[in-house]
């Protein structure tokens, strides 16, 4: 028996040898892998010989071969019939050039990071994963490569998002809030930034031919105006996953830019004196409060707005824990341990999305110039909305912390710290911008329970 | 269709608007209460900041926070002619 399927093998891998020899047949590779894995798929049933499973070859076939195998024959020469990680045929394009300008924007995103300080602890892990994803025939990003498994695991089911919701939750003080209420009304007037956004995408996508997004893609696309990375993913996963890596590039970048988008809108928007308004000490919150706080939002959501429960469910226990005081453990882990290492997953996840394939595509620049827009029209909203409160009230409200209404928590309250102080340097404006930008949280999170309840 | 968008843009902020401004009442409500019938005595307001000083070592906005405000209070005090 043996004998028998050794003279096969023999036969079969003389038959290889003199097709090698000749040159023709030796380059065309489509024919020779597809030969190759039918061999592979077949001899295993028949027996567990290692011998069977590998054909003799010589060294020049062998050679060739592993040539196939390599990173540089993949990319120079796409193959017909490479699957994307959905399994749909790649084009040329992405197979080749794609992957390789998806390195060099990898690269990019780690200069950002690494020598700019552009939120490092995201755009670094986003980046690698998308430099794994582009990964040519290992198909990293497919179900059963590590960054898909990763994707599967707790981005495609909503679930990272909600653990670093948690972390954020133990991360916050709502004292500066409950000192001065009112300010809350920034953090809303900041949403106009989203749904500003979803009319002017769903328009574009109607009457023009820039870009063609369903009403679900929009919404997805417009949450970026809410400044909340976690938030933006929640939804995309939701509503649009296709778009997911784009928009979850998008939001931290603008969230990261935050120092550089929002200035010249702020100083647009206010006059010197309006930037100079010094604003009241805020009074001592004390410790019952903050900790029936968390609670009364989560009723409030329950009650108005379940679909809202997720994030803010997850916000409300971090922060609920924190306030407490009796799980110190509990919350260090929520604030430390578990955010990191929900960070890293969360990272590479979303930077399987930067595959060539579905990251350089015509809609990843309209949804950065979208996101764009959506940031802009958030922070003006939030500055035009203090300054609307300060014609109706007597308490004047300083328009510069408006625009931390928008969530990113708390770089967006640095600005405005940062920029009173250019037109005051001892008016200290960061405690009183710190309340409408953990509103904007709220904001945000009741802004995607109403897309989630419309499009569910 | 387009309509459709502009609906969605007013029921999201009326909603978003709606729960802050219940948020903002209940929320002065809760305080009003909280320091009428529960008010903090300050010797107990220093014993449980004690503890919690490790946790807010690691937060460093908060501590930037608290010179912040402290500085604004001063400032304050120097303005009314008070030091």
């Amino acid at each position: 028996m043996k004998k028998v399927l050794f003279s096969l093998l023999m036969m079969v891998s003389f038959s290889l040898l003199s097709m090698a020899s000749e040159p023709v047949a030796a380059v065309d590779s489509a024919v020779e892998v597809s030969a190759h894995t039918a061999a592979k798929t077949d001899t295993p049933q028949k027996s567990t010989y290692r011998e069977e499973n590998y054909q003799p070859m010589s060294f020049n076939e062998m050679m060739i071969n592993f040539y196939h195998t390599t990173g540089i024959s993949a990319l120079i020469e796409p193959k017909k019939g490479v699957l994307t990680s959905h399994g749909e045929p790649m084009s040329d394009f992405h197979q080749t050039w794609g992957r390789l300008i998806m390195f060099l924007v990898t690269f990019v995103l780690f200069y950002l990071a690494i020598a700019k300080g552009f939120e490092p602890l995201l755009l670094l892990p986003i980046a690698f994963g998308g430099l794994l994803a582009n990964v040519p025939i290992a198909n990293m990003a497919g179900p059963d490569g590590l960054l898909g498994i990763i994707y599967h695991m707790g981005i495609a089911n909503g679930l990272f998002p909600l653990l670093i919701f948690m972390g954020v939750g133990a991360m916050t003080d709502f004292g500066p809030l409950l000192a001065n209420p009112r300010l809350a009304l920034l953090g809303g007037a900041a949403q106009f930034g989203i749904f500003g956004t979803l009319v002017g995408a769903y328009a574009l996508s109607q009457y023009t031919t820039i870009f063609d997004f369903t009403l679900q893609q929009s919404a997805a696309i417009s949450i970026i105006g809410g400044a909340d990375g976690p938030t933006s993913i929640f939804i995309a996963s939701t509503l649009a996953p296709e778009l997911l890596g784009a928009i979850a590039v998008a939001s931290y970048s603008y969230m990261a830019l935050v120092p550089i988008i929002q200035p010249p809108i702020m100083r647009a928007l206010t006059t010197p004196e309006e930037r100079k308004i010094r604003m009241r000490t805020l009074r001592h919150v004390t410790k019952l409060e903050k900790l029936l706080f968390p609670i009364l939002v989560l009723m409030l959501i329950i009650f108005i707005l379940p679909d809202a429960a997720p994030l803010v469910g997850a916000f409300a226990l971090g922060n609920f824990f924190k306030e407490t005081g009796v799980v110190d453990r509990l919350s260090d882990t929520m604030q430390h341990a578990l955010i990191n290492i929900v960070t890293i997953f969360l990272g590479l996840a979303v930077g399987s999305k930067l595959a060539a394939e579905q990251f350089l595509v015509v809609d990843t620049l309209a949804i950065l110039g979208l996101g764009l827009l959506a940031f802009s029209a958030g922070t003006a909203a939030g500055v035009l909305m203090a300054k609307l409160m300060n014609v109706f009230s007597d308490e004047k409200i300083n328009p510069l912390i408006g625009s931390a209404g928008v969530s990113a928590v708390p770089m967006a309250a640095r600005v405005s710290q940062k920029e009173g102080m250019k037109d005051d340097p001892t008016n200290m404006l960061l405690m009183h911008a710190m309340g409408p930008n953990v509103a904007g949280v709220i904001g945000s999170a009741v802004a995607a329970g109403v897309m989630i309840a419309l499009f569910k | 269709m387009f309509f459709e968008s502009v609906k969605i843009m007013f029921l999201g902020m009326g909603t978003v608007f709606l729960f802050l401004t219940i948020m903002v009442y209940v929320t002065k409500l809760m305080s009003k209460l909280i320091l009428r019938y529960f008010p903090e005595a300050p010797k107990v307001h220093a014993s449980v900041s004690a503890p919690k000083a490790p946790v807010q070592q690691t937060n460093e906005n908060a501590k930037i926070a608290a010179i912040l405000g402290a500085l604004q209070h001063h400032h304050q005090l120097e303005q009314e002619g008070k030091i």
